[in-house]
């Protein structure tokens, strides 16, 4: 699993790869913790978090928002992201933790949003791959 | 007739700086894009036509989708769009409003010159700096309680006047008297109070910034009056929005929209655009939580600004009052308002959506406070750190061209990963001290990527919009400390 951040005009998009659902969502929200913090601390107890939504990018979706919203009533920078993706047909449920980095070890900048703009979350040869664009 | 060819996509030349995008296919109406061929060059750029084309396919959109001469890319409506979409067979975006709900800009005046603060800069930078909250997790200048909550989402400003963070007089400078009446606290989730909770007064990240400024220019004596401007005037600019709250609440309605009106969103180009029909209930509730999220904003920004006069005075060693520290106005750049407009001879509600636009309302009109109602509504166009700022007032034209509204910035040219790799941040900042400007991060990488290097020209900006007589050029100002997050 691997991402990479990629130029946006006024705002960051992140692309991620993973050989599975679960690391390819955990590899995004790697990218999100790297737009807001170049050197992440090793300190920080793990959370965890479930979610569940409709479809594949609406879980997608809504699992980078309740990472952000854990973000601010934590008051910690989620990193180490790991994720497990599951469906039993008609919802999709995602599994998952972050360390919780305190924001008084770290000094970062806020990513206000996840957007729908132009994201992708498709099957690939052998694994899947996201792209998607976050307002800051 | 003179056309530009932007990579498929070909505008025609209306008159001097005005655009359009002819209406084929799926859109609903034509684009225009208002601008210089030097602003298109950039505005061409990224995708920003392509956005604004795809504005044209919401329901109801009256006349165009516009782009104004600070227009760039955004996610699903571009930065610097506007659409008004009618309120009664249109619908209500929460991706053309974004996710910062009012974020915007608010000026104050002083009675300080440059000579006062010259000398003084690196103790206002840090007095600030310490004093007013910034960045990720820096907290706010107060800690909601519910109640505190409630308070400012129902009654805006009222409540901070009420609670001692300002006076009666800051009422009378703001938009709606600092209060959006259509406000439901209702409408906005828990999860988006709590976000908001910990945030009340604080700057964020990303553009979002407070500046000392100075008065370099006053282009139009009469105006520069009625907003109590002059030369070597001391300023304050403080740029942020409606925080995690704001952001909460767009991103509830959005997959509120996508469960619900689905077959709406089908029909739109990007998911971005999702709208709710107008006169469904989830639009009312969006209309409600939006307004509450404007409420939240004004609030944000008013205790800035009052943190500010108290750093003032201890760093002066007067009351805020003897330094005459009032608030000029403050204008909204992401919102939709239920406004009235003239189209075709017939007088029509419309969801005027500003994404990255201001109002502009012009002189006489009976939306702008009765002190500036002589001259046009003030305008405040925030430059880059190097670049300086903008106040301009509401023209002529604006109602006939932009449903009132004019740019709200230099905008972007350059995005924040290339910034980061192009600048960093502590040559940025050496630089502009020899200019004279004292910078206070919480990033140097936010330095970086807010360097003067990325943005639009300024002056070009609002040489346009003054040319077209939708905002003009009142007087412009130059930073003299800046922090941000």
């Amino acid at each position: 699993m691997s991402y990479e951040l990629r130029d946006h005009t006024a705002d960051v998009a992140v692309a991620a790869d993973g050989d599975t659902l679960g690391e390819t969502f955990a590899a995004v929200a790697d990218g999100l913790t790297a737009a807001m913090c170049e050197t992440v601390p090793d300190d920080g107890e793990r959370f965890e978090l479930t979610v569940t939504a409709e479809s594949r990018e609406a879980l997608l979706f809504d699992f980078l928002d309740e990472l952000i919203f854990q973000r601010d009533v934590r008051s910690v920078l989620p990193a180490d992201h790991e994720a497990s993706v599951e469906s039993d047909g008609d919802k999709w449920t995602v599994t998952a933790s972050a360390r919780g980095v305190p924001f008084s070890s770290v000094h970062a900048r806020e990513i206000k949003a996840v957007t729908y703009s132009e994201m992708d979350l498709s099957r690939t040869g052998d694994g899947w791959e996201a792209y998607v664009v976050f307002d800051v | 007739m003179t056309t530009y060819d932007a990579d498929g996509i070909t505008l025609e030349k209306v008159r001097e700086y005005v655009w359009e995008i002819p209406q084929e296919g799926d859109m609903r109406t034509p684009a225009r894009v208002l601008a210089s061929e030097a602003l298109l060059d950039e505005i061409s750029d990224d995708k920003t036509l392509q956005q604004i084309k795809n504005a044209t396919h919401l329901p109801g959109i009256t006349n165009h989708a516009i782009c104004m001469p600070d227009g760039h890319q955004g996610y699903g409506f571009p930065v610097g769009g506007v659409g008004a979409l009618d309120a009664k067979n249109g619908c209500i975006s929460p991706g053309a409003v974004g996710y910062d709900i009012n974020c915007g800009v608010r000026m104050m005046t002083t009675n300080l010159t440059y000579d006062d603060v010259r000398g003084n800069e690196e103790e206002l930078v840090d007095a600030l700096f310490a004093n007013v909250p910034s960045g990720l997790g820096g907290g706010g200048i107060v800690k909601g309680d519910a109640d505190a909550i409630e308070g400012i989402l129902a009654r805006g400003v009222e409540w901070a006047v009420e609670e001692g963070y300002g006076v009666e007089d800051d009422l009378r400078a703001c938009e709606d008297e600092g209060r959006r009446p259509d406000a439901d606290p209702s409408a906005v989730s828990q999860k988006a109070k709590d976000r908001g909770r910990n945030q009340i007064g604080s700057l964020g990240s990303g553009n979002h910034f407070l500046e000392i400024q100075r008065v370099t220019d006053v282009f139009r004596e009469d105006v520069g009056d009625a907003f109590d401007l002059r030369e070597d005037q001391i300023v304050v600019l403080i740029h942020c929005g409606s925080r995690g709250l704001g952001h909460q609440v767009c991103n509830d309605y959005l997959r509120k929209i996508e469960k619900q009106h689905a077959d709406l969103l089908d029909r739109l180009p990007d998911k971005e655009l999702a709208a709710a029909p107008a006169g469904s209930e989830l639009a009312e509730e969006y209309y409600g939580a939006m307004c509450a999220a404007i409420n939240f904003a004004w609030v944000n920004r008013q205790l800035i600004m009052h943190r500010t006069r108290r750093v003032f005075e201890r760093v002066f060693d007067r009351t805020w009052e003897q330094m005459e520290m009032q608030l000029l106005y403050d204008v909204a750049h992401n919102i939709a308002k239920k406004e009235s407009h003239d189209v075709d001879g017939e007088s029509r509600e419309l969801y005027v959506h500003r994404k990255g636009a201001t109002r502009a309302f012009p002189a006489g009109h009976p939306e702008v406070p009765a002190a500036y109602r002589d001259v046009g509504q003030p305008i405040i166009i925030p430059g880059s750190m190097g670049a300086g700022s903008y106040v301009l007032r509401g023209g002529d034209k604006s109602m006939t061209e932009t449903f009132g509204s004019t740019a709200h910035g230099a905008g972007r040219l350059m995005s924040r990963t290339a910034a980061k790799d192009t600048y960093w941040g502590g040559d940025v900042q050496d630089e502009l001290e020899q200019d004279g400007v004292y910078v206070k991060a919480q990033s140097g990488a936010t330095v970086a990527e807010e360097a003067p290097g990325v943005y639009k020209d300024v002056d070009e900006v609002v040489r346009v919009s003054d040319a077209l007589g939708i905002g003009d050029k009142v007087a412009r100002t130059f930073p003299v400390c800046n922090i941000k997050g």
